[in-house]
């Protein structure tokens, strides 16, 4: 739950809308202006935040923001 | 065969109707035959061996990819299926600048020139193919896809007949599990997939094909022409590219819906996008998804610390490897580098021009809108330009012309009309262009109005006589509307 609030925040700074909140379903369908392009700069938040990096292999399967929590938890345990 | 042959007309139904009257577990070995029925009709060895390999390459590897033990198994079992289907791919692709380039090796060395295999062989839907068997790989390898374990199942993905020339790249999560529930196509089915295809049908052979005739005057030389006539040249060529591949595309779709299965929609207005982005994710959706998901998307996260200089340099990688793909000839480098450059130039230029627009209050102004629009069907239209010359003198002459003598061609385009305005056409075939023109418009329009995404909302949301005058003037165009001459769909040779 508490990757879930820091990845939410990291959401509303990233895509400038502070009444922004994601869940494990949210995908880039949902949020507006998350594009290939926004993309990038949202892991690099990421990644800075929880200060880990992720692998090809998981930046290409990530579908909906629940795989995003997955990997971050599995790398932080 | 092509789907615009009078055999197809006789073939298609014909299967269809093999596959109502044999039993539910009969129907993908009927359509499996067909498709390799449908494939040899080409006469064509090679097509044959190509598909054989690639089927059976990325059906093992996607078994070894499943049941790999760790990582690096895996990850080896993915690369050798990429390598086989890649490896077919760029030999039926390139052979003529790989025969180029062993005749030259030889030569150097001092032995006789001559290629043993000289390049005449088809390579027609090894592409789509290839590229739908990489998919199925990396699909299953990042775990977003099941693997296919029935061989003959798992071949019917690969060269299901609809798509097998020209695509749509069909994802597995898309195809696959149609194919293992292959039931009756229902009265819906039916009724959406004739409409679909004939709708194609048209698009192919009232529009494409006369559009050609006009088109094919300049580009074949284009040096009697200067200015005006270059110019409608260039935006019937941009029409001409779209009538002929959508058409392609609905024929695949309206065929495949007649079996009761959906294939992926390729074209989605393309020339009513606002910006180069837009205009690729509606424009041959399957293939831009591709290269989007497996060359784009692994560059740019692989220079993500570069940030936006890593986005830039993944958008040219990723738009010129689609240049060479559609051929080894600056031609097509030039068309794929130069819609690279448009979206680098987009991407560095967003946030200052969104900001621009928001200061002076014109954030949703419609007339932006139409601005961007007309922008964006210029751009591209100057990239067709270098897909379409055939060779880069010409491309340049083009833009040159149409760039410096356009104001001062007004007038003598005018004296002499037939020549610069109907490019040496009759005023029957103008006038059938423009009539129909105005029918693409009209349908374009009516689908973003009444959001008319699919036949069947078209067939449902219609009061009856609009349908039926539908299927009357459809089918009064085919009849006495074709173009004098038939020809090959453009993407026929990629």
């Amino acid at each position: 739950m508490q990757t879930l609030d820091t990845l939410s925040d990291v959401f509303r700074k990233v895509f400038g809308d502070p009444e922004l909140t994601v869940g494990p379903e949210t995908t880039a369908d949902d949020v507006e202006g998350w594009d290939s392009m926004s993309h990038v700069t949202l892991i690099l938040a990421i990644e800075s935040r929880f200060r880990i990096r992720f692998t090809q292999k998981e930046l290409m399967s990530f579908r909906r923001v629940g795989d995003l929590v997955k990997s971050i938890e599995a790398k932080a345990s | 065969m092509a789907l615009n042959s009078p055999t197809y007309l006789a073939f298609l139904p014909l299967i269809l109707a093999v596959f109502l009257l044999v039993q539910v577990r009969a129907r993908a070995t009927v359509l499996l035959t067909a498709s390799l029925l449908f494939y040899a009709a080409l006469g064509a060895l090679e097509l044959l061996a190509a598909l054989f390999v690639v089927t059976v390459a990325s059906y093992t590897a996607g078994l070894l990819i499943a049941r790999g033990q760790g990582a690096r198994a895996r990850r080896w079992a993915l690369w050798l299926g990429i390598t086989a289907d890649l490896a077919v791919l760029i030999a039926l692709r390139f052979q003529t600048p790989i025969a180029e380039a062993v005749n030259a090796v030889s030569v150097a060395l001092g032995f006789p020139g001559g290629s043993p295999f000289p390049p005449t062989l088809m390579s027609v839907g090894v592409s789509f193919y290839a590229f739908q068997g990489i998919s199925y790989l990396i699909d299953l390898y990042l775990e977003v896809a099941e693997p296919e374990r029935h061989l003959g199942r798992f071949a019917l993905y690969m060269s299901f007949f609809p798509k097998l020339l020209q695509g749509p790249i069909e994802r597995a999560s898309d195809l696959l599990p149609q194919l293992g529930t292959l039931g009756k196509p229902t009265y819906e089915d039916l009724r959406a997939g004739v409409l679909t295809f004939f709708w194609g049908l048209f698009k192919k052979v009232v529009i494409a094909d006369r559009l050609s005739m006009f088109t094919g005057a300049v580009f074949s030389d284009v040096q009697r022409f200067q200015g005006v006539p270059l110019l409608i040249a260039v935006v019937l060529y941009s029409i001409e590219i779209y009538a002929d591949f959508s058409g392609y595309t609905d024929m695949a779709i309206g065929s495949a819906r007649v079996f009761g299965m959906r294939l992926t929609q390729n074209f989605n207005r393309p020339y009513s996008a606002t910006s180069v982005l837009e205009f690729w994710r509606r424009w041959h959706i399957s293939f831009s998804r591709w290269i989007l998901d497996y060359i784009f998307k692994p560059v740019q996260m692989g220079l993500r610390s570069w940030k936006t200089a890593g986005t830039v340099v993944a958008l040219m990688v990723t738009f010129l490897a689609s240049g060479v793909w559609h051929g080894a000839a600056w031609t097509f480098v030039l068309w794929g580098g130069l819609h690279g450059v448009y979206m680098a130039c987009s991407v560095l230029t967003r946030s200052t021009r969104a900001r621009l627009l928001k200061a002076i209050g014109m954030a949703d102004s419609r007339l932006v809108r139409w601005w961007r629009i007309a922008l964006v069907f210029a751009l591209v239209s100057v990239a067709w330009i270098f897909f379409r010359a055939e060779n880069l003198g010409d491309a340049f002459y083009i833009v040159a012309s149409v760039a410096t003598q356009l104001p001062a061609s007004i007038a003598p385009s005018i004296a002499d009309w037939s020549h610069n305005l109907l490019l040496d056409q009759s005023w029957r075939e103008a006038a059938v262009v423009l009539v129909s023109l105005m029918v693409l418009v009209a349908a374009g329009l009516a689908r973003s109005r009444w959001n008319l995404h699919s036949p069947e909302v078209f067939i449902q949301a219609s009061p009856p006589w609009v349908r039926w005058v539908t299927y009357h003037a459809l089918g009064f165009a085919l009849v006495i509307f074709p173009a004098p001459a038939t020809r090959a769909f453009i993407y026929y040779q990629f």
